[in-house]
């Protein structure tokens, strides 16, 4: 498969919250049918929030580690499930929080010039990471890939069932990626991930998230998915620096015959 | 089905033949050894064949159509048959939008009429015709089909329904068969996707045996204990496809149009695209049965078709192999006791893929180098040469020669194909293949690869002769 399952923040929250557990750009692709893709997403904030907010703790040097498992249903849909976790000085090892992420994609078979998807995402996260602990998510998933280029955009919504954020109703948060391959195996370029506050009246520029990834894409083998970069903030609001990677795995259950 | 009486076209050709004196003949076969262009032809009357190159919508199943491309309104096109060296006249006529060119796979015709731009045959502009006068050879089962570019464009070129059969007649035919059929095995509704070697290759939604899906259409009709002669082309634009006929085994008898030294009885044929197979099946089974793809979603996607012995009814019957099996080696030659080495010129070629990004097809190099750069060989009259097909790649590639046969001298495995005489053959990915041919009909010849998808993207090369 040419194309790296790319990502993106699933739960960029307000400035006493904590996000950064899934840093990627989703592609189009879903998994295929019989498949499952297994990803441990490592998230390390070298530059964060120091200061416990709201009884919330600090981002600054925590070690984020998210298992992420997906499984295909079909050729157009799949089904993700999320553990994160959080490490930190003082704290060791915490569960975070669940997620469910359903996803359907448009056939290959349409023959849609771009690929498009949307998934959906609902969750609980524990207070003393988010106060917004109950939060639902829809992610339209754009991406198209043109000779060495590949252009990705998730103009994500979010909506808080439970917290502080309830009375912001819709969120925009888009995520965009734009990469090149400079050869077969490496892919890099930028990443975006932004949290505007409220679709109908956006944040200050002040509190919005704003992040920018420098990211690399390893296209090893159609099984393995690798990618890392370091992400700046360019807000008050947004950590300062993170690194992030991602490594996963194809496993197919299908037991296929070349007659298959 | 059954050996048929001869067509309107044929009886107008035979009818020209008596009508054209022998001295017309004779200057045409003389004067250019195959080739005779539009004026001097159309002197002598309506031609033997016609083919009119047309839009044309195609039924691949009940109220599902594609548009495509098609020769005289049908797919696959007219069938021509042709009487070894009696020469014959076929007028083009291009009625679409674009230039178009006819190549006249597996026969041994002048460059300029063999239907290869890059051998200098003229295209042909929308709106006007050709005539081209040819002197059939070799005899056997050889086919025509468009050999212009395409690209990224999946409705152009061999993604289209412009292909059909071509027969050549031996003048002695030692054939023991009660019937005929010609089937054509195609890929319809191609789009680029992304493969797991990284790069865009073409994926397609339909296939077909003679434009129809399973089911759809006339099946073929026999009868029992009746020996009947398969003549299958697979015309796909990058597929290779396995095919069988449940309850039932092929004795394969020729290549390529050619025949082979040993004729094997195998369960199933696999074809690349542009090759063919000809196989004598004996109806010893009657009931209603499936030919079709072996693979299963290949079937599920349409290539197969129903043949129904005469009295028998029902649901049609597929036998499922569990397993994919071709050999060429089965139908070479046995191997001689003290192999007599010929003088042979070797010309090792190493393909290789170049990477243009995940969006993009591959390009594809020959000897680091992709047509219209690659070098050209200057060939030797009367020379044998060995091409040694290094394919560096993880593609199996069907690779043509025109104007020529070659013989495959060494397959993969160091296994021997002596005999088997082919203009086609399949080098598998990460292997060598060895052919040889003389060089014996001078001019420019195209070698390539017959995937449109891989000689549009510079999988090509010339020879010339000194």
């Amino acid at each position: 498969m040419f194309s790296v399952l790319f990502a993106s923040l699933f739960c960029t929250l307000p400035l006493a919250a904590q996000g950064n557990y899934e840093i990627q750009v989703y592609g189009s692709d879903t998994v295929a049918p019989g498949t499952t893709m297994l990803e441990l997403h490592s998230n390390f904030t070298i530059s964060g929030q120091k200061y416990q907010i709201n009884g919330v703790y600090p981002t600054y040097h925590q070690e984020h580690e998210s298992v992420e498992i997906t499984q295909g249903i079909n050729d157009w849909s799949e089904v993700g499930f999320y553990i994160f976790t959080s490490e930190q000085n003082g704290h060791g090892m915490q569960w975070v929080g669940d997620h469910i992420r359903p996803r359907v994609r448009v056939p290959t078979s349409w023959h849609w010039p771009i690929g498009v998807s949307i998934s959906t995402e609902i969750g609980y996260q524990r207070p003393i990471y988010s106060l917004d602990t109950w939060t639902w998510e829809i992610r339209p998933i754009l991406d198209k890939a043109i000779a060495r280029w590949y252009f990705a955009v998730n103009p994500a919504l979010e909506r808080t069932w439970h917290g502080p954020d309830v009375h912001q109703k819709l969120g925009f948060a888009p995520d965009a990626k734009v990469s090149y391959d400079f050869t077969k195996e490496i892919s890099s370029g930028v990443e975006y991930y932004a949290d505007y506050g409220g679709l109908y009246a956006f944040d200050s520029f002040h509190d919005q998230q704003q992040q920018f990834f420098v990211a690399f894409d390893l296209n090893v083998s159609p099984n393995w998915e690798i990618n890392f970069g370091i992400g700046v903030g360019a807000t008050a609001a947004t950590d300062h620096l993170i690194f992030k990677a991602i490594l996963g795995r194809r496993f197919s259950w299908r037991k296929s015959t070349a007659i298959d | 089905m059954a050996r048929r009486s001869p067509s309107l076209a044929e009886r107008h050709a035979n009818c020209y033949a008596e009508c054209v004196n022998r001295r017309q003949f004779a200057r045409i076969a003389l004067g250019t050894p195959a080739v005779l262009m539009s004026a001097q032809t159309e002197s002598l009357g309506p031609a033997d064949y016609t083919i009119n190159i047309a839009p044309y919508s195609l039924e691949l199943s009940r109220h599902s159509f594609i548009k495509t491309i098609a020769y005289n309104a049908q797919v696959p096109g007219p069938l021509i048959r042709l009487q070894e060296g009696k020469l014959a006249t076929i007028e083009v006529v291009n009625r679409t939008a674009s230039e178009e060119i006819v190549h006249w796979h597996g026969l041994f015709l002048p460059s300029e009429i063999d239907g290869s731009m890059e051998e200098g045959t003229r295209m042909i502009s929308p709106g006007s015709k050709t005539r081209y006068a040819l002197m059939p050879r070799p005899p056997g089962f050889r086919w025509y089909h468009t050999h212009s570019f395409a690209g990224h464009n999946l409705n152009k070129g061999t993604y289209t329904g412009q292909h059909g059969f071509l027969f050549v007649e031996p003048r002695d035919n030692p054939g023991r068969y009660d019937a005929e059929v010609f089937l054509a095995l195609h890929d319809w509704k191609g789009h680029l996707l992304a493969s797991d070697d990284g790069s865009m290759r073409a994926a397609y939604d339909v296939s077909t045996v003679n434009g129809r899906v399973l089911g759809f259409g006339e099946p073929l009709k026999v009868k029992a204990n009746q020996r009947v002669l398969f003549h299958i082309l697979n015309s796909s634009p990058t597929e290779v496809h396995w095919v069988a006929l449940s309850g039932h085994e092929f004795e394969v008898t020729a290549l390529d149009g050619n025949i082979v030294p040993s004729p094997k009885r195998v369960p199933m044929l696999r074809l690349a695209p542009a090759e063919r197979v000809s196989a004598i099946v004996e109806m010893r089974q009657p009931d209603v049965w499936v030919l079709g793809e072996v693979r299963k979603h290949i079937q599920a996607a349409g290539m197969g078709i129903v043949l129904e012995y005469a009295g028998q009814n029902g649901n049609p019957e597929w036998q499922q192999p569990e397993k994919l099996e071709w050999d060429y080696t089965l139908f070479a030659r046995p191997p001689a006791p003290t192999p007599v080495e010929d003088a042979v010129t070797e010309i090792p070629l190493v393909f290789k893929p170049k990477f243009t990004g995940h969006g993009a097809m591959e390009r594809w190099t020959i000897n680091g180098k992709s047509f219209p750069h690659t070098d050209t060989i200057t060939l030797q009259r009367g020379q044998r040469y060995r091409l040694r097909l290094k394919n560096e790649s993880t593609d199996d590639h069907p690779i043509h020669l025109h104007r020529h046969s070659f013989e495959l001298s060494q397959l993969p495995g160091g296994r021997s194909g002596r005999g088997i005489l082919k203009d086609t053959v399949l080098a598998d990915a990460n292997m060598e293949t060895w052919i040889e041919f003389t060089a014996d009909d001078p001019g420019l010849t195209l070698f390539h690869c017959h995937q449109q998808d891989h000689m549009d993207m510079g999988f090509m090369m010339l020879f010339r002769y000194a």
